[in-house]
C-alpha cells in the first residue's frame, strides 16, 4: 500500500494497480473509453491521457512540436510534455500525475474527442445509448467544440446482426475493443476481433461463427457507445424514463448484483444491469440472468384461484378455512420455497410449525440446471440456502410425495409454484399455494393465493456462499398480488391465530434475532463504464 | 309594515352598535388577481382590514424546481404578468451571474429596450386601470391603445404578446427584428401622445384629484420598513431604484431620472409612474441608438446555450449539445446567487441555489408585490370604504407575484 499524488490529491494504491484504477477505487474518474475495470488496458482510446510530473531532479520528457500562431497565422515550434495513459502507468510511491489541472491533459481530451466523433453518425436520436453514452458526457465535459470537418463522414456497415442478442452498428464504434477483451478474457470464448485499420476499423465476429454463448449481453454492457445493442431491449425505452432499483438475479443461486431498470408510468421492467459486487459478480451477468427481469411479468399469478377458477381474495382465504377446518397438525404438510425470500420463508414455517404444529417441512424449487466455472450456479433457485437454514431439517419434495401416498399428509401448505419433480400426485390431498408465478404446485392446488413476484417487494435472499442480500423493490404490486409473508398473516388469521408479523422490519428483526441483516455493498462510487 | 311618520322617542329604535364586517373579493372587479380584504366597518369607516393574498395560489417555486433550469421561463413570465419581459430578464441575469457569464453587448441594449417597453405596458395597466375603477373609462382606453402599441412591438420580436419566453440562459430567443428599432422609435412617441392626451382628461378633473390626494399616504420610513420598492417607495420621496442604485446590463450608461413623489399618497404614485413611463422612452431611445445592428445576440457558452438548429440535424456535435442541454438541462455550477433588477413595482430579486445538476436546487423568488400589499392596510385603515378602490389600484398588486 503506497500513495501517489492526482493533481496534489493522495490516492492509496494496491500492489499491481494502474493510476486509473487507484483513482477510480477513490471515485475520482479519469476520463477513458476503452479501460474497464474488470478488463485488461489496452490504451487504444487516448482518452486517459495524463502529465506526469518529473521526479526532483530529473528532466520532463518534452516533446518538440509545431503550434499555430493564431496572430501571425505560422507555425511555431514549441516544447508539451509527453503524455502518458492512466490506464497502462503503474502506480507507484511518490509519482505526481497532473490531470485536470493539467492545459496539455486538457487540450488532448478535446482533441481525442473530436477526433473519436469525426466520423460518428447524428443518431442520438435513434440511438438506444443516447442519455447514458460517454460520447454525449465527454462531449460536454471535454469537447465543447464545433464541427470543423465539413468532408463526408466515412461509413460503415449499420445493424449488423452478431448473433441472437447482439445488434452492431459500426458508424457509432469507437473501437475502444471492450467487447472484444470481454468475449476473449472473461466469457473464454474470443469470437470477436476487429479488421481493417484507421477509420476502416470495424468489429467482426469470426468466420463461421456468431456471437452466442452465455455472455453476449455483457458485450453490450461493457460497450461505452451504442454500437452494440441488445435486441432485447433495441428501441424499447428511452433511458432518462427509467429508473432503477437495487434488486439481486433470480435466476440461480449465485446471486448476482443488478440494476432493475423499470418505468414507473407503466409500472413495466425493461431490462437488468449488472451492480458492481467485488464478492459475488464483479461487474458481470450472464444472458439467462439478464433476461429474468421478464418474470416480474410473464407468467404470473395476479388473482386468487379456487379450484382453478378466478375467484376474489376474500373467497379464496374463506376457502382455505373450510379446507383447514379440524385437520389435525400431524396431517399437515408445509413447502418451503427456494424461490422465495427468507421473509416469506421464515412467515410460513412460523405459520407452519409454531401456530399450526405442523411436523413435516418440505423445500422445493425448480430444477438443477447448465453450469459454468464463471458465473452460472447448476443451482437455479435464489434462495436455497436461506431456506435450510430457516428449516435445517427441511425433507426433499419426493418425501411430501410418499406421505402424501401414505395417506400421512392429507393437507399441504405451499409457497411457490416451482418443482423439480411430478407433482400431479398431490392432487389427492387439498393443497393451498401461495405463488407469484404459475407453475407445477399452482396447477394441483385447491386453492392459489397470489404473490408478489421479488421485483414487487424488498425481501431477502441467500445465494450460495452463505451472502445474505437484499434485492429491494422496485415495481407498484400487479393485480390482486400482496407479498407471500403478507398472505400467510391472512391465512393465520383466518384459520384462527394471530399472526405476529405485520412489518418485512418485525421479519427482518425475528430472522436474525434482533442482529442487523448485512445488506449488499452499495454500489461502486464509480460506477464503470456501461 | 309600520307608517313612516310615526314619532320615535330617542333610543327606541336600535341602530346595530357593533361593527359591520365586509367582505371584499376574492372576487370583485376592482380586487385585481384574486386578493380578498375582509373589513371591519364603522358606518362607512374602515376599523380593521385584513389583507389575504394567497388565493391565487400555484406551488410556483417547486413548480420552477422540477423542470429544467431554461424550463423556468415560462413560469416567470407568470409572476408579474402585465411586463413578463422584465421577469424573463431577471431570471435570466440570476441563472448567469451563478454561472459567470455575460452576453453581448446587442444583447445587453436589446434586453434593455424590450425591458423599458415592458414597463411602459405595466405603468400603462395600472394606471389605466385604476382610473377606470373610479369611473373614468376614456383615459383607460387611451392608455390600453398605448399598451396596444407596445404589445404589436413585443408580439413582432417574440411571437407572443403577453407571455413571452423569450429570455434564455445567455441571450435571448431570437435577435432583434430587422423593423425592431424603427417600431420602437416610432411607438414610443405616438405612446407618449396617448398619454399626454389621457393625462389631461384626468388631472384637470376635481373629482379625480379629489379620490387620490392625500389618500392612501404612507412616510418614507414606513415605506422603507415595510419593504417598499419601486414607484410606490419613491411616491414618499426616496429616490431608490436599482437601474440607479446597482446598475446592471447598460443602466449605468444612459442618461434617465428617477422620479420622486412627496406625500407618499396615491396621487403621488400615479404621478410616480407617468414620471417613469417618460423615462422608459428616454432610455428606449438611447438603447436603439447604441444597439449595434450585427454580432451575436447570444454568449457562445455551449454548457449554456443551444447550437444552431442547422448544426444540431447535421453535425452529432451540435446533436449531442442539444441533446444535453435539452433532456438534462443546463448544469450550473453548484453555489447560491441573488440576483434583483428593477421590475415594473420594484424589486424583483431571484434567489437561487444549485447542486451542480440541470435542475435548480431551490429558486426563491422576492416579488415586490408581496411586500407592497402587506402595507396596504396601513394605508386604509381609518379611511372610507370608497377609498379602496383607488388606493389598491394605486399599489398595483399583481396576483401572480403574491403567490407565496
Amino acid at each position: 500500500m503506497g500513495t501517489f499524488k492526482l493533481d496534489g490529491k493522495p490516492i492509496p494504491f494496491e500492489p499491481g494497480d494502474t493510476v486509473i484504477k487507484a483513482a477510480w477505487r477513490q471515485g475520482i474518474e479519469i476520463p477513458h473509453y476503452c479501460w474497464h475495470p474488470g478488463l485488461s488496458a489496452p490504451a487504444n482510446c487516448r482518452m486517459c491521457l495524463v502529465e506526469i510530473a518529473p521526479k526532483p531532479g530529473q528532466r520532463a520528457v518534452m516533446l518538440d512540436i509545431l503550434e499555430l500562431d493564431a496572430k501571425t497565422g505560422e507555425y511555431k515550434p514549441v516544447q508539451k510534455p509527453k503524455l502518458q495513459p492512466a490506464c497502462y502507468t503503474p502506480a507507484s510511491e511518490g509519482l505526481e500525475i497532473i490531470s485536470d489541472n493539467s492545459d496539455h491533459v486538457r487540450k488532448a481530451r478535446h482533441d481525442v474527442q473530436e477526433f473519436l466523433l469525426l466520423n460518428h453518425p447524428v443518431d442520438c436520436p435513434i440511438c438506444d445509448q443516447s442519455g447514458e453514452c460517454k460520447l454525449q458526457d465527454y462531449w460536454l465535459e471535454h469537447g465543447q467544440y464545433h464541427k470543423r470537418m465539413r468532408d463526408e463522414p466515412i461509413h460503415k456497415p449499420k445493424g449488423v446482426v452478431f448473433g441472437k442478442t447482439i445488434v452492431y452498428d459500426g458508424e457509432r464504434c469507437v473501437m475502444c475493443t471492450r467487447c472484444v477483451r470481454f468475449m476473449a478474457e472473461v466469457a473464454k470464448d474470443p469470437v470477436l476481433d476487429m479488421r481493417e485499420r484507421g477509420n476502416l476499423n470495424e468489429i467482426i465476429v469470426s468466420p463461421g461463427r456468431e456471437l452466442d454463448g452465455h455472455y453476449t449481453f455483457m458485450t453490450e454492457h461493457v460497450c461505452p457507445v451504442g454500437a452494440l445493442t441488445t435486441k432485447d431491449f433495441r428501441f424499447k425505452a428511452r433511458v432518462w424514463f427509467l429508473r432503477t432499483a437495487p434488486s439481486v438475479c433470480q435466476g440461480c443461486a449465485t446471486g448476482c448484483n443488478a440494476h432493475l431498470d423499470y418505468d414507473p408510468r407503466y409500472n413495466r421492467a425493461y431490462r437488468y444491469r449488472p451492480r458492481d459486487n467485488e464478492k459475488v459478480n464483479k461487474f458481470w451477468m450472464c444472458d439467462e440472468g439478464m433476461l429474468t427481469y421478464k418474470e416480474a411479468h410473464e407468467g404470473r399469478v395476479l388473482e386468487a384461484k379456487v379450484g382453478g377458477a378466478v375467484a376474489t381474495t376474500a373467497r379464496a382465504l374463506d376457502a382455505v378455512k373450510k379446507a383447514f377446518a379440524g385437520v389435525p397438525p400431524d396431517a399437515v404438510g408445509i413447502v418451503l420455497s427456494a424461490q422465495h425470500s427468507l421473509e416469506d420463508n421464515w412467515a410460513l414455517r412460523e405459520l407452519g410449525v409454531a401456530l399450526i404444529g405442523a411436523k413435516s417441512l418440505y423445500g422445493a424449487g425448480k430444477p438443477e440446471g447448465y453450469e459454468d466455472t464463471i458465473l452460472i450456479h447448476r443451482d437455479k433457485n435464489p434462495n436455497t440456502k436461506g431456506v435450510s437454514e430457516l428449516a435445517p431439517g427441511v425433507k426433499p419434495l419426493q418425501a411430501l410425495l410418499d406421505d402424501v401416498a401414505a395417506g400421512r399428509v392429507t393437507h399441504v401448505l405451499a409457497l411457490g409454484s416451482a418443482s423439480a419433480l411430478d407433482v400431479e400426485p398431490l392432487r389427492s390431498a387439498k393443497v393451498v399455494t401461495i405463488a407469484a408465478h404459475e407453475g407445477p404446485l399452482a396447477a394441483v392446488a385447491s386453492v392459489v393465493l397470489p404473490a408478489t413476484a421479488w421485483a414487487e417487494h424488498t425481501g431477502t435472499y441467500v445465494n450460495s456462499r452463505g451472502m445474505r442480500q437484499i434485492s429491494e423493490q422496485a415495481l407498484q404490486p400487479q393485480g390482486s398480488a400482496r407479498p407471500a409473508w403478507r398472505q400467510l398473516a391472512d391465512v393465520a388469521t383466518v384459520l384462527g391465530f394471530e399472526a405476529s408479523w405485520k412489518k418485512v422490519k418485525q421479519i427482518r428483526a425475528q430472522l436474525l434475532g434482533g442482529a442487523t441483516i448485512e445488506l449488499t455493498p452499495p454500489p461502486s462510487v464509480a460506477a464503470p463504464a456501461e | 309594515m309600520e307608517p313612516l311618520d310615526i314619532d320615535l322617542e330617542e333610543g327606541e329604535l336600535e341602530l346595530p352598535a357593533e361593527p359591520m364586517h365586509l367582505n371584499m373579493g376574492p372576487s370583485h372587479p376592482a380586487m385585481h388577481g384574486t386578493v380578498r380584504i375582509v373589513l371591519e366597518l364603522s358606518g362607512e369607516t374602515i376599523v380593521k382590514a385584513d389583507v389575504q393574498v394567497g388565493y391565487l395560489h400555484r406551488g410556483f417555486e417547486k413548480m420552477c424546481e422540477r423542470g429544467t433550469w431554461a424550463q423556468v421561463f415560462p413560469y416567470v413570465d407568470r409572476l408579474n404578468y402585465v411586463s413578463p419581459m422584465l421577469n424573463n430578464v431577471g431570471y435570466a441575469l440570476a441563472v448567469e451571474k451563478l454561472c459567470g457569464i455575460a452576453v453581448p453587448d446587442r444583447c445587453q441594449w436589446y434586453r434593455m429596450a424590450l425591458g423599458e417597453l415592458a414597463r411602459i405596458s405595466d405603468h400603462l395597466t395600472c394606471n389605466g386601470a385604476m382610473a377606470m375603477e373610479l369611473g373614468a373609462f376614456t383615459p383607460f382606453l387611451w392608455f390600453v391603445k398605448a399598451r396596444e402599441m407596445v404589445w404589436d412591438i413585443l408580439e413582432e420580436e417574440t411571437g407572443a404578446r403577453l407571455t413571452h419566453s423569450f429570455g434564455r440562459i445567455g441571450g435571448m430567443a431570437n435577435p432583434p427584428t430587422a423593423d425592431f428599432k424603427a417600431m420602437a422609435g416610432t411607438a414610443v412617441n405616438k405612446i407618449l401622445g396617448l398619454v399626454e392626451e389621457g393625462e389631461r382628461m384626468l388631472l384637470k378633473n376635481r373629482i379625480f384629484i379629489d379620490r387620490l390626494q392625500n389618500v392612501g399616504a404612507i412616510s418614507a420610513a414606513d415605506a422603507v420598513s415595510l419593504g417598499w420598492t419601486g414607484p410606490c417607495l419613491r411616491s414618499t420621496g426616496v429616490a431608490y431604484d436599482i437601474r440607479k442604485a446597482h446598475p446592471y446590463l447598460k443602466y449605468d450608461e444612459v442618461d434617465f431620472d428617477v422620479p420622486v413623489g412627496t406625500r407618499g399618497d396615491t396621487m403621488d404614485r400615479f404621478l410616480c409612474r407617468l414620471g417613469e413611463i417618460r423615462q422608459s422612452k428616454r432610455i428606449i431611445e438611447q438603447c436603439i441608438e447604441r444597439m449595434p445592428d450585427e454580432g451575436p445576440i447570444n454568449c457562445d457558452d455551449p454548457r449554456v446555450v443551444l447550437p444552431e438548429k442547422s448544426d444540431v440535424y447535421t453535425t452529432i456535435e451540435g446533436t449531442i449539445q442539444h441533446f444535453k442541454l435539452i433532456m438534462e438541462g443546463a448544469k450550473v455550477p453548484a453555489g447560491e446567487v441573488y440576483s434583483y433588477t428593477e421590475g415594473g413595482n420594484g424589486e424583483l430579486g431571484y434567489y437561487l441555489v444549485s447542486d451542480g445538476s440541470g435542475t435548480p436546487y431551490r429558486v426563491r423568488i422576492r416579488p415586490p408585490c408581496f411586500q407592497i400589499t402587506g402595507g396596504l392596510h396601513r394605508l386604509i385603515e381609518g379611511r372610507m370604504l370608497a377609498d379602496i378602490v383607488p388606493t389598491f389600484g394605486a399599489l398595483n398588486m399583481i396576483g401572480g407575484e403574491c403567490d407565496h
